[in-house]
């Protein structure tokens, strides 16, 4: 190629960089962290003060995330202090619009729902008593805000993969497979989260059956994951043409294929699974293991995202 | 008046020369290390049978333009003539239209932070009846541009007699710039 036409460099780079990667990781676990939270709450004894660990992890854990994510979003703007007029121009046929809205909503119920479970130290015994009308309102229709919040959160997870599969000029990317994908590998972060946070800070109130219950839906929700991504790429080589060319680049060349191999697949999703088989049942349920396996995944959802946002503006056929 | 514009690139024509990227850069102050338009060239074949490939690369201001439906306020729209153009004040710089435009015709201006790119030069001559930049500078006549409703136009008649090539017209986005594609020289 004759370079006299100038810089080629505005043609072929990635557009959307590591932050975006770490807000869809936030974004995820932020709805996973609820989702799992809420299911552990709907569970037979859990629903009522005081609260299992879990779901104290899962409400302190999904306004913090989303709030994180969201910072680190409006940061990552070239202009981040015209991130308002986002606010009020509304595309509705855009993904990022519907997120927009979709997040307006979901911001509040999970604070609701903080709220509600940490009535008693914060309201009762701490500082913000002018907050207990909401505290009280969360308590009261708990099941109605629950369920939409149960809703929103499952929109949350699954629409940051929408917007990368709505661009049909990226096979890696465009995938009706991706929204599913990122849904299930963000709850399995959320699960993996909440059990951290509950074991190290909830010591006390984490039910033993409520860790075992999470710990095995981690797993089987793992293994969803791995056959979502086999069926990404098994599909993508059926597609033929440059999605079969852009699906063999993505699982063979570069750094990026490593870190699927090892990062997402490998430490991810074998090694947990592997472990979950070989080793007796007493390590298996100790608390060090459980916290080790919840740290392992949660490394290789950050890859998956890491992965495929930077593989799917990579390798474009 | 609704407008069916659409501009010819004519890769038999093309000798490469540039001039189009230097008078768009002047035209619409374009900072250095961006471009709205590049051609760029590649030699094919196997010495002596050599033959020059030109492949002009811009906005081509589809019909159904994927920038437009990502874009999350709106700053990137389509006007009753179906160009293809950007809001600055409403943009937020999010680069969604970047990554979404299948021909990489955007880029951040680092001078003013906002999303530009090819407007075929609307403000300051389309709307006056003149031709984009580009089109008027090509030494060769390579570039045509025009309104296809109007059958006595030459992008109309060129259009009618030639082979066009839509660039990635299998994405469907409908592009209002057409290549004549080259017929003679080395083939790939």
């Amino acid at each position: 190629m004759n370079h006299m036409a100038g810089s080629l460099e505005q043609y072929n780079t990635v557009v959307w960089h590591w932050p975006i990667a770490v807000y869809l990781f936030l974004a995820g676990l932020s709805a996973g962290a609820i989702i799992s939270a809420i299911i552990i709450k709907w569970m037979k004894g859990n629903d009522v003060s005081p609260w299992d660990g879990i779901i104290k992890a899962g409400a302190i854990l999904a306004p913090i995330t989303i709030g994180a994510g969201l910072f680190l979003l409006i940061f990552d703007l070239t202009r981040p202090l015209h991130f308002w007029k986002l606010l009020i121009h509304y595309n509705f046929g855009s993904v990022m619009t519907l997120g927009v809205l979709a997040l307006f909503a979901y911001f509040p119920v999970v604070i609701l729902f903080f709220l509600g479970v940490f009535k008693k130290e914060l309201i009762e015994n701490g500082p913000f008593k002018f907050l207990a009308p909401f505290a009280d309102m969360a308590l009261t229709y708990a099941k109605a805000i629950e369920s939409v919040t149960l809703i929103l959160a499952v929109g949350v997870g699954a629409y940051t993969g929408f917007l990368l599969s709505a661009m049909n000029s990226y096979p890696l990317l465009n995938t009706p497979i991706l929204p599913a994908l990122f849904l299930a590998s963000g709850v399995s972060a959320g699960i993996s989260a909440n059990l951290v946070v509950g074991l190290l800070f909830f010591k006390n109130s984490t039910g033993e059956s409520n860790v075992s219950y999470m710990h095995g839906l981690d797993v089987k929700v793992i293994f969803a994951e791995l056959f979502f991504l086999f069926i990404l790429f098994v599909g993508m080589m059926y597609q033929g043409g440059s999605s079969a060319h852009v699906a063999s680049a993505a699982l063979s060349s570069g750094g990026l294929s490593t870190l699927l191999w090892v990062g997402v697949i490998g430490l991810g999703l074998m090694l947990p699974i592997g472990l979950n088989f070989a080793l007796p049942h007493g390590v298996k349920h100790s608390h060090g293991f459980v916290i080790f396996n919840a740290l392992i995944v949660l490394i290789g959802v950050l890859a998956l995202r890491y992965y495929i946002l930077y593989a799917g503006q990579t390798f474009v056929g | 008046m609704q407008k069916q514009y659409r501009l010819l690139y004519d890769e038999n024509l093309c000798i490469g020369c540039q001039a189009c990227s230097i008078a768009c850069r002047v035209e619409n102050s374009v900072p250095d290390e961006v471009y709205r338009v590049q051609v760029h060239m590649q030699t094919m074949g196997i010495f002596p049978n050599l033959g020059m490939h030109y492949e002009r690369l811009s906005c081509v201001m589809c019909e159904n333009p994927p920038c437009v439906s990502v874009c999350p306020t709106n700053a990137s729209f389509q006007s009753k003539d179906g160009l293809v153009h950007i809001d600055e004040k409403s943009c937020i710089s999010c680069k969604y239209c970047i990554l979404a435009c299948p021909y990489h015709a955007r880029f951040i201006n680092p001078l003013k932070n906002v999303v530009e790119k090819c407007t075929f030069c609307y403000e300051t001559r389309v709307s006056k009846e003149l031709s984009p930049a580009c089109v008027s500078i090509c030494p060769t006549d390579a570039l045509t541009f025009g309104d296809m409703r109007q059958s006595n136009s030459l992008v109309y008649q060129k259009s009618h007699k030639e082979v066009l090539l839509f660039p990635k017209a299998h994405l469907g986005t409908k592009p209002k710039v057409a290549f004549i594609p080259n017929r003679k020289g080395a083939k790939s």
